[in-house]
């Protein structure tokens, strides 16, 4: 197990380094040369050309983009190792300390729309499995499908628009106060519970047709013990689809935050969009793309902690 | 021959009718069934997959699915109010597992794959307040040994799937048992296992059954099975009980069409030429064949054997001997380790490629599973034609002319050859395949267990239709297969496989003859269940 | 879902998403005025019988600018969904076909990389650096979204590589790529098929996101995405500028998640135990 473990690891890591590669080549790719977008168009036109070509040679060193493309890449590298992602175009401060001001409040949106995604998704798609074919199937269905083509910012949207300016029950400003939470993380959350509701229906009806819940209850121990037992084979599966949605979350918090102006990564990223702040935008890439590494590393290890007891089992079974 | 001891009845079911809804349709499985069983008796429900049994099972524990609808149906059990089945009922679980209990088909499946024997055994008591904690284990080590478990704190510590399935069906057993059931259903208790766990099994079966004056429905399809455990026996065929009566009078005496037949399709005709001596040349020679996947236990481990032209031969094994992965590594689904098997000559060991290709017309394969070895896709036209295609034999109108001829010997006809498998039945999938082997005229077919999937009527049928294409076109059969009766009426010689070699080589006739430990073993199993 | 139940959906869907198709292909008959016509006089009307939808902040009739950027929104996910699913389905067919050698594995390894990259960072990486418009996204969503495609065909062809019907064609001789081709690939159809139904669905999703955030199709075209980006600064106050966009949107949407779901229940078999 610590050797998959570790394979798993290696794996990981080196998946990082090319994705780290990939970034720095797009961004290099990107027309325009760095320096002379900091300094930006309006400063091109005020100073005049000396001083201008003085300031953007310096920058240029600073930025350390006169070397050759493979010095640059290493001096970067090295850079990122020592946690340091640069210093933000627009702010002039370290980006690893704003996305660090930043993480935190993305991190508890993501975690608390997890939990209100998981516990509706647990919840209705167990009901609707053992009473599959009555009617609250259907409207369980029906509804999924539903809200499965709404997209995010539309409800959200919708919400501000009724609880806060037309209710005032909630409350519009710019702030990552715990009070404002859950309007947007219950967004959020109710946007990922169609999905696991499919996945637990799915899984459960499957395993509810298997011979040994046929034979629990044959032997006289009741429906709600045997929807227990099925329960468990469908835990990996479920697990699974959190590890996921939670990069999701992650990730897709940018439209949300947007929405609900919550001071999270999102509106850090799309700021520097705005203000071509590409040292931001690269911590911010790659902030990411660890989180997602991290979150599949922690799912297989998961997977390798349970594997032995469930699936390993489920699988020997299976061949002989 | 038995007789029932005592006459009081157990269990009555009336007028039970059940359909399911499929695909927008009902179609009805159970069309007014009735039946008694009585108090210590085995009662046989004799039937073929498609008529009903299963649902019958079902519906005596309101395990139905829910696209079942019951449309009618009283069961009455001795010394209570009589249920209306039609009805939905909260009541079940009194009845489940004290009144009635069931033995699964395929014993593994119906153990929770994660969790020990001691869990289940745990779980079934305490729910039923049979036991306190403490007596849980000493119970349960009882009702283990009971049924010849020698080491019974071992199994209790073991998972399902560190069991064989025999050993599956005991603890199976030994859980039902502890509730102390008044009526035990048991839905082919044994057609999953291999001879000689059936023979532990169904030995154990019957000396309970005496010694606890158990009321047992036995559901099989097994005729033979049927005839050296029950009392009486019910026909089931298509949802309706067409015969019923003491076993002995209804399986020597039929009364209705259907058991007839179904009686005939027992007695495979062997084959006149069985016992004569085939051509002389050899055609397939395997030597010292090895293929281990790389564990310590081979799975072929040193096989040889020759096939003549013209020659039956069956291998007779156990699953899990190897006898499949014999004839993969012959067709070149695998590839031997070391050893060599050459066909005429040649050594095809290897073969890859184009060579292996041009195999395909002298050597060819019928699969176990017809209906999964068809492109659902085509028709069966098509199919048949698909290897002619494939190398180029005679133009388009001479393949197809070649195809419906094929398909006409295997009784294929009409329209039915222009149906595509889905709405074949298994059988007629099963004779497409084969024309479809035969149609590039190998010399050699390899049939893999194609007939143990089969219903016995259906079985017959096919092993006969074999034997008269083999008369007719003269090509050499290697017969792969578990089950002694369909090797004994058919092979001129038979090869007995354990373990990933061969023990014994015998000629068809005298198989009874054998006399390696092994063989011997096969034979108890598959005669005692024959004999009176 | 039974059988009867899953044509409903299909049959629902596929009407559903006639209807929608045929209103933005006709958008010229049915709704004749210029989308970019501006009337400063009649900005932000609610709906009324003149302006079915009402108008946005620069007078121009809503109705209008939804059917004729439903055409561009429509047209240009299906072109890029295509692609997609293109190049997933030839690479996942060759490297199952070929599983174990060097271009499995390469592809494998890419795929990982690639799965690193959530679709919305990837895409706001590209529109910082190449400029925001429709186009770059779109570049980037067929950079990145064939992955899914890739995989699913590929662990189908395993899959099947498996089958007895396969292990028949073999032993019958049939050539490498006549299994690819009848065997190994219909096989993949299918369950292919109902991915891009719903990744369709899923598309035309991020596309409105990322173009609400900014960071696609750019006023004054009359694209959905753009049209809920425009009128977001006036939603609080005159709700029905994103009505329509919205609301053809969510139909659209919910048309290929009925077609997909539809779809589904009839080619069951590989449905149950994927997390999808």
């Amino acid at each position: 197990m610590g050797r998959r473990l570790l394979i798993t690891v290696l794996q990981m890591l080196i998946t990082v380094f090319v994705a780290s590669l990939v970034l720095f080549a797009l961004i290099r790719l990107a027309p325009g040369d760095p320096a002379k977008l900091l300094i930006g168009r309006t400063m091109e036109i005020a100073w005049d050309a000396a001083a201008y070509e003085t300031t953007l040679n310096e920058l240029r060193e600073e930025m350390g983009l006169n070397g050759s493309v493979f010095s640059q890449y290493v001096s970067w590298i090295g850079s990122l190792l020592q946690l340091d992602l640069g210093t933000s175009f627009y702010t002039d401060r370290s980006v690893a300390a704003e996305i660090g001001e930043r993480l935190p409040s993305t991190l508890l949106l993501a975690g608390t729309a997890l939990i209100i995604q998981t516990v509706i998704g647990l919840l209705v798609g167990i009901l609707s499995a053992v009473h599959s074919g009555t009617w609250f199937d259907t409207v369980v269905r029906l509804l999924c499908v539903g809200l499965a083509s709404v997209p995010g910012f539309v409800i959200g949207l919708v919400l501000l628009l009724v609880l806060a300016v037309q209710m005032g029950v909630y409350e519009i400003s710019s702030q990552a106060a715990l009070s404002r939470l859950w309007l947007p993380a219950l967004t959020m959350g109710l946007l990922g519970a169609p999905q696991v509701v499919r996945v637990v229906r799915a899984n459960l009806l499957s395993e509810l047709g298997q011979v040994y819940i046929q034979s629990a209850l044959s032997r006289g121990l009741g429906s709600t013990r045997a929807v227990g037992h099925a329960m468990r084979n469908v835990l990996l599966p479920t697990i699974t689809l959190m590890g996921l949605s939670f990069t999701s979350y992650i990730s897709g918090a940018v439209v949300i935050e947007s929405v609900f102006a919550w001071p999270g990564l999102g509106e850090y990223a799309l700021n520097g969009i705005l203000h071509k702040d590409y040292p931001a935008l690269q911590g911010y890439a790659l902030v990411m793309v660890l989180s997602v590494v991290v979150i599949h590393l922690m799912v297989e290890a998961l997977y390798v902690w349970l594997d032995p007891r469930m699936m390993r089992r489920k699988k020997e079974a299976a061949h002989e | 021959m038995k007789i029932a001891e005592d006459l009081k009845e157990k269990l009555r079911i009336e007028r039970l009718e059940v359909a399911y809804r499929q695909e927008g349709a009902v179609q009805t499985a159970l069309k007014s069934v009735d039946f008694t069983l009585h108090q210590g008796e085995i009662l046989s429900l004799l039937g073929e997959s498609g008529s009903g049994k299963s649902t019958i099972a079902k519906a005596l524990l309101g395990l139905l699915s829910p696209s079942a609808i019951v449309r009618s149906g009283i069961l009455s059990l001795s010394g209570q109010t009589p249920i209306d089945l039609s009805q939905p009922s909260k009541n079940w679980n009194g009845i489940r597992g004290r009144e009635i209990a069931m033995l699964f088909q395929d014993a593994r499946l119906a153990l929770n794959p994660m969790m020990k024997i001691r869990d289940h055994f745990r779980e079934t008591l305490l729910a039923h307040r049979l036991a306190s904690k403490e007596q849980i284990r000493s119970i349960s080590e009882q009702g283990l040994a009971r049924l010849g478990f020698s080491d019974p704190s071992t199994v209790l510590n073991a998972y399902p799937h560190e069991l064989s399935g025999g050993m599956c069906q005991r603890v199976c057993l030994a859980l039902t048992l502890c509730l102390r059931p008044q009526v035990l259903i048991a839905d082919e208790p044994t057609s999953a296992l291999d001879t000689v766990n059936q023979r532990e099994v169904l030995d154990l079966l019957q000396s309970l059954q005496r010694e606890l004056g158990l009321s047992v429905l036995l559901i099989t399809h097994d005729i033979a099975l049927a005839e050296a455990l029950s009392h009486r026996v019910l026909v089931l065929n298509e949802g309706h009980i067409v015969e019923s009566g003491p076993t002995s009078q209804v399986l020597r005496e039929p009364s209705h069409d259907y058991t007839r037949q179904l009686l005939s399709s027992r007695d495979l005709t062997s084959d006149a030429e069985a016992s004569s001596s085939p051509d002389a040349a050899s055609l397939l020679e395997i030597q010292e064949l090895v293929k281990a996947y790389g564990s310590d236990r081979p799975t072929l481990s040193g096989v040889s054997m020759q096939l003549h032209a013209g020659e039956i031969i069956g291998i007779l094994g156990q699953s899990g001997c190897g006898k499949s992965t014999l004839a993969r590594c012959v067709v070149g689904l695998e590839q031997a380790e070391s050893g060599s098997i050459r066909f005429q000559g040649q050594d095809i060991t290897y073969a890859k490629g184009t060579a292996r290709r041009r195999l395909a017309r002298q050597i060819q394969l019928v699969f176990q599973d017809a209906r999964a070895s068809l492109n659902p896709r085509f028709s069966a036209l098509e199919l048949v034609q698909t290897p002619l295609h494939t190398f180029r034999v005679g133009d388009r109108k001479e393949r197809l002319e070649r195809a419906r001829y094929l398909l006409e010997e295997v009784g294929i006809t009409g329209a039915a050859q222009h149906r595509r498998p889905p709405q074949l039945s298994t059988g007629q999938c099963q004779r497409v395949a084969i024309a479809r082997a035969l149609a590039l005229q190998p010399e050699v077919l390899i049939c893999d267990e194609a007939v143990s999937a089969l219903d016995m009527s259906v079985q017959a049928q096919i092993l006969e239709l074999l034997q008269r294409l083999h008369r007719q076109f003269g090509f050499s059969i290697l017969m792969i297969s578990h089950d002694v009766r369909v090797l004994r009426a058919f092979c001129h010689r038979i090869a007995v496989m354990h373990e990933g070699r061969f023990v014994e080589f015998l000629q068809g006739n005298r198989l009874s003859s054998g006399e390696h430990a092994h063989t011997r073993l096969l034979l108890h199993g598959a005669e005692e269940l024959e004999s009176l | 879902m039974n059988s009867r139940r899953a044509s409903y959906t299909l049959g629902f869907g596929v009407a559903l998403l006639a209807l929608l198709a045929g209103s933005v292909l006709a958008a010229s008959w049915l709704s004749p005025d210029d989308p970019l016509a501006m009337n400063v006089g009649a900005r932000l009307q609610q709906p009324s019988m003149e302006h079915w939808l009402g108008t946005d902040r620069f007078g121009r009739d809503i109705l209008t600018r939804t059917l004729h950027g439903g055409q561009t929104t429509l047209i240009s996910c299906g072109l890029a969904l295509l692609s997609a699913v293109l190049i997933g389905l030839l690479l996942g067919a060759l490297a199952g076909m070929f599983h174990g050698s060097l271009f499995d594995i390469a592809l494998m390894r890419i795929i990982d990389v690639l799965l690193a990259f959530p679709f919305m960072v990837f895409a706001m990486v590209i529109a910082a650096l190449f400029g925001t418009s429709l186009f770059h996204l779109l570049l980037a969503v067929v950079v990145v979204w064939w992955v899914g495609f890739a995989r699913l065909t590929r662990s189908l062809v395993l899959q099947a590589k498996n089958s007895t019907t396969v292990d028949a064609a073999r032993v019958l001789g049939t050539s490498k790529s006549v299994i690819l081709f009848r065997e190994l690939l219909p096989q993949a159809f299918g369950p292919v098929l109902v991915l891009a139904t719903f990744e369709l669905g899923n598309l035309i999703l991020a596309i409105a996101a990322l173009s609400f955030l900014g960071l696609g199709s750019q006023p004054p075209s009359p694209e959905w995405g753009s049209m809920l980006a425009d009128g977001r600064a006036h939603f609080m106050t005159s709700p029905h500028v994103l009505l329509g966009p919205a609301l053809w949107i969510i139909l659209t949407v919910l048309a290929f998640n009925c077609i997909g779901e539809g779809l589904r229940d009839r080619i069951d078999p590989y449905e149950k135990a994927r997390i999808g």
